[in-house]
């Protein structure tokens, strides 16, 4: 199935990763995205071109924790629950989100509450308490987010973080945001002090503010980080990830009911590559998130009812299970395709996962129809509106294109979807998604007859409640026997208490 | 223009303190009309441009599931309205939908089903003459019944590596013997593995509850009322008014404190919930509000026992209070994960000893007004475009079919003194009202 010409493709990205740091000797302009308008609702993303790629070798977590004790810790001159007292009547609040290569501060506040709220955010970012006790707290939290809440209690959030791990083993984005437990356990203090020092500084900030500003508290916004230290400018290359070419499958050994499903592979493209518009679309056309309308729901939902739904992804989207749209700041050099089949009943699961390889190959090979393509170019020039109903996400939108260098985003969209054609999108179809190493990740109790399932390559037909469409039964027989081309080294077990550690 | 309103709303708000009398936590202009048939709908003419929101409030949810072996059914059936109808075969609703770059979902729960969608502005005709066509005349065989039921499992098991929702099924069966709010909105796991075994009591649901009469449609958008009544007018006026009305058994009080505890399979931190029988939602009565705002001082991010426990001995990871409104009398409750076993009692004693300390003491009156604040400034501040605004206000149009039960029931706030805080405090928080369930990991066969 998978072409030796493709692995070869694979190869070409394999770059070294490179980081070019030029120190930043004299006072240059902040860079900034302000959005003035008549809204009583200020809206803050303060964003430092930081993320958890900065994260020293064996200290991962360390910027994802830095951030939390800024946003969720003490002063200098407040603890923690003074702060939060400020904040009540409010209403208002301050939070980080921490990602590979980026982490930006949220809030937002009614202009009456501006100076008041602004002058508890100033304290925050610029005299942090680096208190043990908030260290403390915070660093369990994160332990037990990894040990308890993604390990134990989501099995869906599980599969795809554990995905990301192994698409980029030996990677800068290898490890969980979060960090991993062994090396959450031996963070100190002094780390994050150190961490905070060295890369939140005037190069890497990038100020958000949008809302009814005044000239003035620009100018004093501006002038309060000038105060930062300058650090030095980071241009980075974030390398394509190596990989191996064939099907991978680990399976993730957990006492569960019942079995979480995602797969994926490196896209070789981002929001600011010119086939991002094509390849977006094809997202949303096989499975655009939480939607009814996408092909693979249609296939193994709907007219199946093996599991509650199926999607696909060219952008990281996490916690979608609690969200309609993807958070803003979440930019990345290097993205993955993903497809996310949601739980199914064990015994459905070698069945499911053939179905989802029938389909995304199929994809491959025959591309979207005319009919499809207009209909999901419809949806989209439409849909854009929705990602940036709020003036926070807009904002969020605008830092995004800033750091891909590409302009309004649903302007860009807009434009860019009216030109596409159904050519455009098959060509990209084959260029990215076509012959690529596809790394699948199952979360199951019975790991072992899973995988015996697997490498027997026996058929797996499937019972249903009801006999579905005639021209379903006739695929199924198609699916049961579906090849998965995998080596049966390459099928391995992972009992749940090693992922992340 | 787009932020005249929000402007005007949170200026509002600011004036508060002084003029009693005239300000309102939701300051649009909204319409009422109804149908003769009992078809409400609810127009909120708003600035935020492009879009428009679409949400359609069935006042049904799990607490209508009377029958034994139903739990469940109304999430179900909410499944169920997406399968095609009449006029729209299977698949011709993502067609619409997808035409109209649409945001479409929907949701249940225990007093409600809310049907949710947010689109391009000049697609509601499409949409609504749509809704009206599976509302009237939806259609689905038994074998798409049954595959759907699949789908409604897959949902039932994606929820159940989470321990919260176990705890939750338990609590509820152990605090409620007779109403149906003793069942979770998704149901038992016997019940969702016999769905595919009730066809026909699908078809008698349906024509119970997707009534004219039980059904709010709620548009919010930069659109004219007079055009949306116009469409609804035309679409739905034919829909036949029902005649059922559910008898939800009354639940009889509680004469003792009872406990419950769940050993949970996987590793997992341990959970305690700590409940009390509380009052149902009223914007007249002040026992619920007053409670609601206990809900933030007592267990909320600032309170004591958030300090203690969370911020300096560290003991749990959160405790927070969850009580929503309903239609009939529920349960105040409070959770908490706990970081190492042996001080779930310990933790437990703390929550019982804030109840209690609440009944006691008068809250002081600064305290008060900050709340008050904050509730006022947050429903404001949450009210961010066409699909927040009809989102913030389903749950009221669900309990009085009208968004003037939110500006009520603010005002019974503003008028609340520490002291009816402290007796709704005292009326509810009695050891006879109490349920307390605590889940903790323990291997099968033995062990921990």
């Amino acid at each position: 199935m998978k072409s030796a010409t493709a692995f070869i493709l694979t190869l070409i990205f394999l770059l070294p990763a490179f980081a070019m740091e030029t120190p930043l000797e004299k006072q240059t302009p902040l860079a900034t995205v302000f959005k003035p308008s008549r809204s009583p609702l200020i809206s803050f993303r303060i964003q430092f071109l930081t993320g958890s790629v900065d994260d020293p070798k064996g200290k991962e977590g360390l910027a994802a924790l830095t951030a939390a004790i800024i946003s969720q810790g003490g002063t200098k001159h407040k603890s923690y629950d003074e702060i939060v007292e400020a904040f009540y009547p409010m209403a208002t609040s301050f939070s980080a989100q921490t990602d590979k290569e980026m982490t930006t501060f949220v809030g937002n506040t009614h202009v009456d509450n501006l100076d008041k709220y602004y002058a508890l955010v100033r304290e925050m970012m610029f005299e942090p308490g680096f208190r043990d006790e908030d260290f403390k707290r915070l660093r369990e939290d994160a332990l037990n987010y990894l040990k308890t809440t993604l390990r134990n209690n989501n099995d869906e959030e599980l599969g795809k973080e554990r995905l990301y791990n192994l698409i980029y083993a030996g990677h800068p984005y290898e490890s969980n945001t979060t960090g991993r437990v062994s090396s959450l356990e031996k963070l100190t203090i002094a780390d994050v002090r150190a961490f905070y020092a060295k890369h939140y500084t005037q190069a890497s900030v990038v100020l958000g503010l949008s809302g009814n500003f005044t000239p003035k508290f620009e100018a004093a916004f501006l002038a309060d980080f000038q105060k930062l230290p300058m650090g030095k400018k980071i241009a980075r290359r974030i390398p394509a990830p190596s990989s191996t070419p064939g099907t991978k499958i680990d399976i993730v050994e957990r006492e569960t009911g019942s079995t979480a499903i995602s797969l994926g592979f490196p896209l070789g493209a981002n929001r600011k590559s010119p086939d991002y518009p094509a390849l977006a679309l094809v997202a949303s056309y096989f499975g655009q998130h939480r939607s009814s309308s996408s092909y693979l729901y249609g296939k193994i939902r709907e007219k199946r009812g093996l599991n509650y739904g199926d999607y696909a992804y060219v952008e990281y989207f996490p916690s979608g299970m609690y969200q309609f749209e993807p958070d803003p700041n979440l930019a990345r050099s290097q993205q993955i395709f993903q497809i996310w089949i949601r739980p199914v009943e064990p015994q459905n699961a070698h069945f499911a996962l053939r179905a989802a390889l029938f389909e995304f190959d199929k994809l491959v090979r025959d591309g979207l129809s005319k009919q499809d393509f207009e209909a999901t170019r419809d949806f989209l020039s439409k849909y854009v509106n929705i990602l940036t109903q709020t003036q926070s996400s807009e904002l969020g939108y605008a830092l995004d294109s800033r750091y891909y260098g590409m302009g309004d985003y649903n302007t860009y969209m807009k434009a860019a979807l009216a030109k596409l054609t159904l050519a455009d999108v098959n060509r990209a179809i084959k260029k990215y998604l076509g012959s690529k190493p596809m790394t699948i990740v199952m979360v199951t109790k019975d790991a072992e007859g899973l995988r015996s399932e697997i490498t027997s390559g026996k058929t797996s037909p499937i019972k249903y409640q009801a006999a579905p469409s005639q021209e379903i039964l006739d695929e199924d027989k198609i699916i049961q026997d579906y090849k998965i081309n995998v080596k049966p080294a390459d099928v391995t077990i992972t009992p749940v208490e090693r992922v992340f550690q | 223009m787009k932020f005249v309103i929000l402007f005007l709303l949170l200026f509002h708000l600011l004036v508060l303190g002084t003029t009693a009398q005239s300000r309102k936590v939701f300051p649009y202009n909204y319409t009422i009309d109804d149908l003769p048939n009992g078809l409400r709908l609810v127009v909120v003419p708003t600035d935020y441009p492009n879009l428009v929101a679409l949400y359609t409030v069935v006042q049904a949810g799990s607490r209508n599931e009377v029958e034994k072996g139903k739990s469940g059914y109304a999430h179900f059936f909410e499944h169920l309205m997406f399968r095609g109808s009449e006029n729209y075969p299977p698949g011709m609703f993502d067609k619409v939908m997808q035409k109209a770059g649409a945001s479409s979902n929907a949701y249940t729960s225990d007093d409600r089903t809310v049907y949710h969608a947010t689109f391009a502005k000049e697609d509601l005709e499409a949409i609504l003459k749509m809704d009206a066509d599976r509302f009237q005349h939806l259609k689905y065989t038994e074998d798409q019944f049954k595959t759907e039921a699949g789908a409604v499992l897959g949902e039932y098991n994606k929820n159940f590596s989470n321990p919260f929702t176990k705890l939750e099924e338990v609590m509820r069966e152990t605090a409620y013997k007779t109403h149906t709010y003793s069942h979770t909105t998704l149901g038992y796991e016997a019940d969702i593995r016999d769905f595919p075994n009730q066809y026909a009591y699908s078809w008698e649901f349906y024509n119970r509850f997707y009534r004219p009469e039980y059904t709010t449609i709620v548009v919010v958008g930069q659109v004219k009322q007079a055009d949306v009544l116009a469409m609804v007018k035309k679409y739905f006026s034919d829909w036949k008014r029902g005649d059922y009305t559910a008898r939800i058994p009354s639940e009889p009080a509680q004469d003792k404190p009872r406990t419950a505890h769940i050993d949970w399979a996987s590793p997992t931190l341990p959970l305690v919930t700590v409940s009390y029988r509380s009052p149902a939602y009223s914007d007249t009565k002040k026992d619920k509000a007053a409670l609601d705002l206990l809900s933030i001082i007592a267990f909320g991010e600032n309170s004591d026992i958030y300090q203690k426990l969370v911020l300096e001995e560290q003991k749990v990871d959160f405790v927070a209070a969850g009580s929503e409104d309903h239609v009939d009398p529920e349960l105040f409750a409070v959770y908490s994960r706990v970081k190492k076993q042996e001080d779930v009692d310990y933790v437990r004693d703390e929550i019982l000893k804030t109840y209690k300390h609440y009944t006691e003491v008068l809250i002081p009156q600064k305290k008060l007004d900050e709340t008050r604040m904050r509730l006022r400034y947050g429903f404001a501040m949450a009210m961010n475009s066409n699909d927040a605004i009809a989102s913030a206000i389903a749950p009221y149009i669900n309990l009085r079919r009208t968004p003037e039960t939110a500006n009520k029931l603010f005002d019974l706030i503003e008028n609340l003194t520490p002291a009816d805080i402290r007796d709704a405090a005292r009326q509810y928080f009695t050891e006879n009202n109490q349920t307390i369930v605590t889940l903790s990991y323990k291997k099968q066969g033995g062990g921990e």
